[in-house]
């Protein structure tokens, strides 16, 4: 096995690489050195104030030995300081990382749970009315855009029933900061929910029609024994890859969300920084979310052989 | 149940705990709740220029001088930390103005500090300030215009420069400084400057201890890491001091006891407003004792929390117009009712469509200019995109500066005929030259994001009732500053100026033909002697009714040679809540929080009304939960039976 984590830790390098380059040239092909002080330093800043900054940046330097430096200093974990916050895109990072789990664990944990739990059930009474009731209500769910949640949620729980804050954040221990985090994890809770109750139900109708399933009825194993021991083990590997895939965005926060609410996470941070044009938050931003993705998808390879160990990692 | 009885006691205030109860005299400590809508920069008063950045530092920083906050018809610069407005001083040597602090007058108390108490501000912190601006490794936007006037600070700069970028605060010093006691200094001209007194009402030339900035250097010491005082360890002078600043969260400031250097002014201020004025006419500042500055990037929970009365104002935005405005354009009934305010405040700013005069077809064609100024329908313009309430501009100078004449009528104002005239003589009846060929014209402009695209398509259609046609050449704001820089323009829309300072020069030093980029900001191109030789006799005048005269040939000379297509002054509605009725409305001030007021009785009556908390939700739902429950169960127990 640890071959083959090393085998992939080493294809992901180019493909880091890669997104490197793709990063760099979206920001830095189609704009020129005027452009870039001229979007940080605002329509008044004079040609030497300019010229200051693109010296102290490196944008006088050619593309190629930019896109060079821009490679080198990230391989050295060397994200620079950011050029709207005034400093380092490191400490931006760290201060960020713990309001976006604050809301994401808990969203993603209740939304996997939920969709879980219901579509066990749905597969219980499958083809009943409750069942295609409960598929529309997940089709629904999916349906509606999580900016319309956020603005529901904020008009109703905060601005007419006055139970939660509309927006900010202080952490205030666990429970004290639950009124903060309630709102946007419950939202984040309910737009995982619809998708995954949908995709969770197809895994485990597929199951549930298996020989072994039949086998373990003329045994007289109860419904719920089936569901929860057979069904849902065998229907792990679809689960895993759903939500391991998921795990990068814990960190990466969301956006809208954090945004609205202002939960001073990773989401609420790329947000700003790409309306304010802060590359060097935006370039480690997409840097971190691709290491992120590429370590979810070993740790998804890995988890399969624990799932089901007839798969061999060779 | 316990959810329920949590969410019962849950808070929906978002603002933290004031850091007091009760002042020392046992009255109320009273709060002022404002929003930022970005982070500050920096709040090294020698290096932020960004408006964030400085509503921190404005309360945080005193100045040299301010302005005052009830005059605003003009603008007025009064004494704040110098005893009196600098004197004029004209010898053999040049110009100079004589300033003295107002002795008594202390830094913040500080670990920077022997004993962590605060010094008494001294005329040789003045040295060190311009020093500071002449320092490459501040960069401070305010060298260059600053530097042009005071005599050696290009000096000191060059000779840090050639010192590998490093001032050496002991050598290089400003020769046009000069401490001449311990709280009179002088500042020495290379030639007249009357603007330098509105450079003393800017944080820039705001004093900062030299032990603050050698101390909070950003390296570690004894094991612990020391602020870097370029970035946000502020040690000032004003009354308020920093006590909390969470990136993407919050600003807290609190009052500074014993702060004495300002007090609530005794005159200005309109006639209505007099009475209730004069409840703080000489009383001490700042009239509150805690500013809690939330950073909230979203209209939407800004609105929120401005209805639920946890922030004091709000700037209400295009977003905002339609729940808060009637379609007469006052206050929503519903808001009335609770007693809130919507002010109307006018930005000392001006925003237009550059020509650019050195474009073969629009630039050597005055007529053709007119008859496009003529054709552009302002008034509809603000109507659709500003709700109506910014006006329409008039001249280039916006209302509240010296020279601006209320009675002035832009000739080129909107007008149809006049324009389709202008254009026959101009050479384009009809649209059309002499060959029959439509004229075809590019109008460079902002198409991305908000109502950009709108905007310019609405100048589009103006363009083309004359017959015209009329090209876009889209991008966005870095890519129009850049066009403007190099002139590779013909028309550009998204142009106008706020005004650093009040006068009349910082408007006509656009027009100035030695400002044509790079150099400066001329970015209409714009030359004529005639101009040029009143801006430098301008520029160098005093205030008074010889400068006025001048201000107005000038104007006279632009309106006529629309180097720039005027279309309106930025005004803008602020609501305000019933306990946070406001001392002043001075746009050059950057909130003068200082002098804002706020009935803490009559707000947290206020709030506890409007935050009523309904519980019936609470137990509807924890009846629902509880059915839910039990049907989960029974439905587990029949099937696993």
């Amino acid at each position: 096995m640890l071959n083959y984590i090393l085998r992939r830790v080493l294809y992901a390098v180019p493909i880091l690489i890669g997104v490197l380059v793709i990063t760099f040239l979206l920001f830095r092909a189609f704009r020129s050195a005027d452009e870039i002080a001229s979007l940080q330093l605002g329509p008044k800043a004079t040609h030497e104030q300019k010229q200051e900054f693109i010296k102290k940046n490196g944008l006088d330097l050619p593309k190629g030995m930019q896109l060079w430096n821009h490679l080198k200093n990230t391989a050295k974990l060397e994200f620079g300081e950011s050029w709207r916050l005034s400093r380092s895109v490191r400490d931006v990072f760290y201060d960020g990382v713990g309001p976006s789990l604050l809301v994401t664990i808990p969203g993603f944990a209740i939304g996997l749970l939920a969709a879980l739990g219901l579509a066990l059930y749905q597969v219980f009474v499958r083809n009943s009315a409750m069942d295609h009731t409960l598929t529309i209500i997940c089709v629904a769910l999916m349906s509606i855009p999580t900016i319309v949640y956020i603005i529901a949620s904020q008009s109703l729980f905060a601005l007419t029933l006055n139970y939660f804050p509309a927006t900010g954040f202080e952490w205030e221990g666990f429970v004290g900061t639950a009124r903060f985090i309630v709102l946007p994890a419950a939202i984040l809770a309910i737009a995982n929910f619809g998708h995954d109750g949908r995709m969770f139900r197809a895994v485990f109708l597929e199951e549930i029609a298996q020989d072994y399933v039949r086998t373990a009825q003329a045994k007289g194993v109860s419904s719920g024994r089936i569901l929860s021991c057979h069904v849902l083990k065998n229907g792990l590997i679809a689960i895993i890859t759903l939500t391991v895939g998921q795990l990068p965005k814990l960190i990466t926060g969301s956006l809208l969300i954090e945004s609205f609410f202002g939960i001073p996470g990773m989401g609420a941070m790329l947000v700003q920084s790409i309306q304010q044009g802060d590359e060097p938050v935006v370039m480690a931003s997409v840097f971190l979310g691709a290491v992120l993705y590429l370590f979810a998808l070993i740790l998804t390879d890995i988890l399969y052989a624990f799932a089901d160990p007839r798969i061999r990692l060779s | 149940m316990a959810a329920a009885v949590w969410l019962a006691a849950c808070d929906n205030n978002p603002t933290p705990k004031p850091l007091k109860e009760k002042r020392e005299d046992g009255s109320k400590w009273t709060v002022f709740n404002w929003a930022l809508t970005a982070d500050p920069k920096s709040l090294d008063p020698q290096y932020s220029y960004d408006q964030m950045s400085r509503r921190v530092m404005e309360p945080v920083y005193d100045k040299l001088l301010e302005y005052h906050p009830l005059k605003t018809a003009p603008y007025e610069v009064v004494p704040a930390m110098l005893a009196e407005m600098p004197k004029r001083e004209e010898g053999p040597a040049g110009i100079s103005y004589l300033c003295r602090f107002k002795p008594g007058i202390l830094f913040h108390d500080d670990e920077c500090f022997p004993g962590g108490r605060g010094r008494e501000v001294v005329a040789e912190d003045m040295q060190f300030v311009f020093q500071r601006i002449c320092d490459p490794k501040v960069e401070s936007p305010f060298f260059g215009p600053i530097s042009d006037a005071v005599i050696g600070m290009a000096e000191a700069h060059k000779l840090a420069k050639e010192n590998g970028g490093k001032l050496d605060y002991e050598k290089h010093k400003v020769s046009g400084l000069e401490v001449v006691d311990r709280y009179t200094f002088r500042i020495k001209l290379s030639r007249p400057y009357p603007q330098l007194k509105y450079w003393m009402a800017f944080e820039c030339l705001a004093p900062v201890a030299k032990e603050a900035v050698m101390f909070y250097d950003g390296e570690i010491h004894n094991g612990k890491q020391r602020d870097d005082f370029h970035k946000f360890k502020t040690v000032g002078t004003g009354p308020f001091r920093i006590v909390e600043y969470k990136p993407r969260q919050r600003v807290r400031l609190e009052r500074v006891p014993g702060y004495k250097t300002m007090v609530f002014p005794n005159d200005g201020g309109p006639p209505e407003k007099q009475e209730f004025l004069a409840r703080f006419r000489g009383k001490p500042l700042p009239l509150v004792d805690e500013v809690n500055m939330s950073i909230i990037v979203e209209t939407i929970p800004m609105f929120i929390l401005t209805r639920q009365g946890y922030l004091d104002r709000m700037a209400a935005n295009k977003d905002a117009f339609a729940s808060l405005l009637t379609p007469e354009r006052s206050l929503a009934p519903k808001y009335k009712e609770r007693g809130m305010f919507l002010d109307q405040d006018a930005e000392p700013s001006t925003f237009w469509i550059t020509f650019n005069l050195d474009d073969p077809i629009v630039g050597k064609n005055k007529k053709l200019r007119q008859a496009l100024s003529c054709a552009h329908d302002s008034q509809t313009y603000v109507e659709i995109f500003f709700s109506g309430v910014a006006p329409v501009a008039s001249q280039i100078l916006p209302p509240g500066l010296a020279g601006y004449d209320p009675k002035h009528v832009n000739p080129y104002g909107h007008n149809l005929d006049k324009a389709r005239k202008l254009l026959a003589e101009a050479g384009y009846p009809n649209g059309r030259d002499a060959s029959g060929k439509q004229l075809e014209l590019t109008l460079s402009a902002i198409t991305d994001g908000g109502d950009h695209r709108q905007r310019t398509e609405f100048d589009q259609r103006c363009f083309e009732a004359l017959g015209i046609k009329v090209k876009v050449d889209e991008g966005d704001f870095p890519m129009l500053n850049d066009k403007k820089d190099k002139g590779r323009f013909q028309m550009a829309s998204g142009s106008g100026w706020g005004a650093d300072y009040p006068d009349a020069e910082n408007y006509y030093f656009l027009f100035y033909s030695k400002n044509i980029p790079p150099a400066g900001k001329n970015e209409s191109r714009y030359r004529n002697p005639e101009f040029d030789a009143l801006f430098e006799k301008m520029a160098a005048m005093e205030d008074g009714p010889e400068r006025l005269e001048v201000i107005q040939k000038m104007n006279t000379i632009i309106a006529e040679d629309v180097p720039v297509m005027l279309m309106f002054n930025k005004h803008f509605y602020t609501v305000v809540q019933p306990w946070a009725e406001r001392t002043h409305q001075n746009h050059m001030l950057e909130g003068g929080v200082k002098y804002t007021q706020i009935d803490a009785d009559l707000r947290e009556k206020a709030r506890a009304e409007w935050n009523r908390k309904p519980l019936w939700p609470i137990a509807i739902a924890a009846l629902g939960f509880a059915a839910a429950l039990g049907y989960a169960i029974r439905w587990n127990r029949r099937h696993n039976a």
